[in-house]
């Protein structure tokens, strides 16, 4: 016990406290300016057991346990997030920073906050709809990245009915809040190879018809960027089964050939780059051939006219070389 | 590309273009008034200590000259060389530096974006050297396009090209590194990192494995010698000359050339195999790796190449005892004689050693000195202080000469205060005798010679 000052809260405490001031927080009753204060001053205290203060250590490992057990039995950390609007700005902070602390912690191969978080996947959905919330979309956001690294985490995730609502946060007007969902929605859908390969396949339908509309949102950053994971998420290798079953639909093919023809160059260039995969499918089905070879000339035309100016672009060359020679050399499959 | 290339030096002796750089030419009183050739390759040879670039040339000179008949007994103190000033050289927007490193193919040297103020090194390829080679240019022509299409954090990037067609050299300028893990391992008395310090590298091979084979890459020589690392500790895998970049709509990953330096090839290479599938490669040559830097050995050796793939192609090996489990464990899967049984990256990613972060048991194993220098600084900077801030006739005239033993002296001192930064807890008595010279740094470019 110290001589002088108050005595030293152990992190029982510190959680009652804080868990106390949220509720009274939530309730709004007259004491709300108290509570506040309450929030904010065990916030800081919870944050320095964590981080440590330019003066002080972070506390000891036994002291961390303890704080993360009382966390996960007082239901603490959903409690946070779902009072978080209500906090204020530095709290806000405060919040995201503990949460991610905690949900690092090991123990040995184990990770004990993740664990917690399967059993209460309540806490990400509650931080997935943060995008709706303009004042905490960004501290849910941290959060979520932060949550997303871990794979049982993301599947939960991923196979939830709210992901498809990421589908309309990457195209709120709020730009820095679209673009904070989009790198949200992309590390889901890149981060775990054989997780998003999976999830792909099997929910192809759902996430494609999804996605048809962001390719054709009317907001031109959303369009771009999301050709541009198009892209990318069809030429991994470990999407095969998916880049197979994309360049087989005649529609996707209609959606880029129009994209080719874009207003916008960069638009042009990504749409290239999925164009691409349809022309040179050594396989193509006959709906696609068929489209292919109506369309055969004008694209020859088209493809020569195309981007000329790239003349730096070794690859880009090659690849456009490659494609108009395939599209001239096209020809009906026989019996036809 | 060729108006990219230009000089700032205005007289460039034929040697300098050629690339061995002379950040000092030396001479002495010995040579003088002999023949001018032996005069230059043996003056190389006495700044061998700063500038080892050229050792190569010397052995070269030894076979065919009798070096005793130009030798005559002179004290140390009558050799005097002058200090030169550096020359500033940029090539395109890019400020020269000094040499770090060479490799198969040519120089890799530092350089500064003048714009970007970005800390590169640039490797400089020269066709005549790459045509010795057999398949070099292709091969270069291949892994620049491959470079190109990859962007990763622990990828190498390839930032520019720049061309002097004059020349016939090639620049490809790349991210900054200040050495590979090899060198690290080299620097070390066991050859083996500390498990924490190996386990960070391994989650950065396997995050860069990774991406190349989302990219259908197959690298095909993973080893300590082909990672890199940034000052910030980043790993970096590099050199793709042998890598394979599988078919957009192939069905599987099968390959059929394997190339790779021989201790890290797997049985099925070693064996001879007609076909094997590719990204399986890189996972065995990635547990060698991984048996390497936290052991401080191979798992398979051998007199010969024979012998050596002999012994991979049986797969029998043994882990020494003082590794225990998981890391065992992880060794085994991804060390596993048949290709299908062999672990892929989802295994390993969820193997316990990956997931565990090894408590730190010993000492980070710290990046060695660069010719000296533990903090690996810039060396662009010199030439840009003499090129802006020294006076060419002020450097001309001031004491710019140097005894042989002043050299010597500088040098014995530069060589215990590395020891000094070493062990730098001890060290504090010893060094306090004496500073740093700073002319030994200076003296780093020491160019024509005046008789004493």
């Amino acid at each position: 016990m110290p001589l002088f000052g108050k005595s030293q809260k152990g992190p029982a405490d510190v959680v009652k406290a804080l868990k106390e001031a949220v509720n009274s927080l939530e309730k709004g009753d007259k004491k709300a300016e108290k509570a506040q204060e309450d929030v904010s001053k065990n916030l800081v205290l919870i944050k320095n057991m964590l981080y440590g203060t330019s003066d002080a250590e972070p506390q000891a490992d036994i002291i961390v346990a303890q704080l993360a057990q009382e966390l996960y039995n007082s239901n603490l950390l959903l409690l946070l997030i779902q009072n978080l609007n209500r906090i204020d700005f530095e709290g806000k902070k405060d919040v995201a920073q503990v949460f991610n602390n905690i949900l690092r912690r090991q123990i040995g191969t184990r990770s004990p906050t993740v664990e917690y978080i399967c059993t209460k996947s309540e806490i990400l959905f509650t931080l997935m709809t943060g995008y709706e919330h303009q004042e905490i979309a960004l501290n849910c956001g941290t959060m979520l990245r932060e949550c997303a690294r871990y794979e049982a985490l993301a599947k939960i995730m991923l196979y939830s009915d709210d992901f498809y609502n990421f589908f309309r946060y990457v195209e709120v007007s709020t730009f820095d809040i679209a673009s904070d969902a989009f790198s949200t929605f992309k590390e889901l859908l890149t981060r775990h190879k054989l997780l998003c390969a999976d999830f792909l396949e099997m929910n192809y339908d759902k996430v494609f018809t999804h996605y048809q509309r962001l390719l054709n949102s009317e907001n031109y950053v959303t369009r771009r960027q999301s050709l541009k994971l198009l892209g990318e998420l069809l030429l991994d290798r470990h999407n095969f089964t998916v880049m197979t079953r994309y360049i087989s639909n005649p529609d996707n093919l209609k959606l880029m050939m129009n994209m080719l023809k874009e207003r916008s160059r960069n638009i042009q260039f990504e749409a290239f780059h999925v164009f691409k995969v349809f022309v040179a499918n050594p396989n193509k089905p006959k709906p696609i051939l068929d489209i292919l070879l109506r369309n055969q000339e004008k694209l020859v035309e088209f493809l020569v006219r195309f981007h000329t100016d790239r003349a730096e672009d070794e690859q880009f060359n090659d690849e456009k070389a490659y494609l108009i020679r395939q599209i001239r050399e096209l020809k009906p499959i026989p019996g036809h | 590309m060729d108006n990219n290339m230009c000089n700032i030096t205005k007289s460039f002796e034929s040697e300098e273009a050629d690339g061995t750089d002379q950040e000092k030419e030396i001479s002495n009183v010995i040579f003088s008034g002999k023949d001018e050739l032996e005069l230059g390759e043996s003056a190389e040879n006495s700044e061998l200590w700063i500038n080892q670039e050229n050792s190569v040339d010397f052995d070269d000179d030894l076979e065919n000259i009798n070096i005793t008949n130009f030798f005559h007994r002179v004290d140390s103190d009558q050799i005097i060389y002058q200090k030169k000033k550096r020359k500033l050289k940029l090539v395109g927007k890019y400020v020269m530096g000094d040499l770090l490193g060479e490799g198969s193919y040519g120089k890799v040297k530092e350089m500064l974006d003048s714009e970007m103020l970005c800390r590169r090194a640039v490797k400089i390829l020269k066709q005549k050297k790459l045509r010795r080679i057999p398949n070099g240019e292709q091969n270069v022509q291949r892994e620049i396009k491959l470079l190109r299409k990859l962007k990763h954090k622990n990828v190498i990037n390839l930032v520019d090209e720049l061309y002097n067609h004059d020349k016939q050299k090639m620049y490809l300028i790349m991210e900054f590194c200040v050495g590979s893990l090899q060198g690290l391992l080299d620097s070390t008395p066991d050859k083996k990192f500390p498990h924490h310090q190996a386990h960070g590298y391994f989650l950065q091979l396997i995050d860069g494995l990774e991406y190349l084979h989302s990219m259908r890459v197959i690298h095909k020589d993973i080893k300590p010698g082909n990672l890199l690392l940034t000052l910030e500790g980043d790993l970096k895998i590099t050199d793709l000359g042998v890598a394979e970049t599988i078919d957009l709509f192939a069905k599987d990953d099968t390959c059929y050339i394997g190339q790779g330096s021989p201790a890290f090839q797997p049985p099925e290479i070693a064996n001879g195999l007609e076909s094997f599938p590719g990204f399986k490669v890189d996972i065995w040559s990635s547990g060698v790796t991984l048996y390497n830097i936290t052991t401080g050995f191979y798992p398979f050796e051998g007199d010969n190449i024979y012998r050596l793939f002999e012994s991979i192609g049986k797969g029998d090996y043994s882990i020494p005892d003082e590794i225990g489990e998981p890391l065992r464990n992880l060794l085994t899967g991804m060390l596993e004689k048949e290709p299908q049984n062999r672990f892929n990256l989802q295994q390993i990613r969820q193997h316990s050693w990956f997931t565990r972060r090894p408590s730190i048991s010993s000492a980070h194993v710290p990046f060695p000195p660069l010719k000296g220098d533990t903090w690996h600084n810039m060396t662009v900077l010199p030439y840009l202080i003499d090129h802006y801030y020294d006076d060419p006739c002020d450097s001309a005239n001031e004491a710019q000469y140097f005894t042989e033993r002043e050299l010597n002296e500088s040098e014995r001192r530069n060589v215990e205060s590395d020891n000094g930064n070493a062990q730098s807890n001890q060290s504090s008595k010893r060094s306090s005798g004496w500073k740093k010279p700073i002319s030994c740094i200076s003296v780093r470019s020491l160019p024509g010679c005046k008789q004493s």
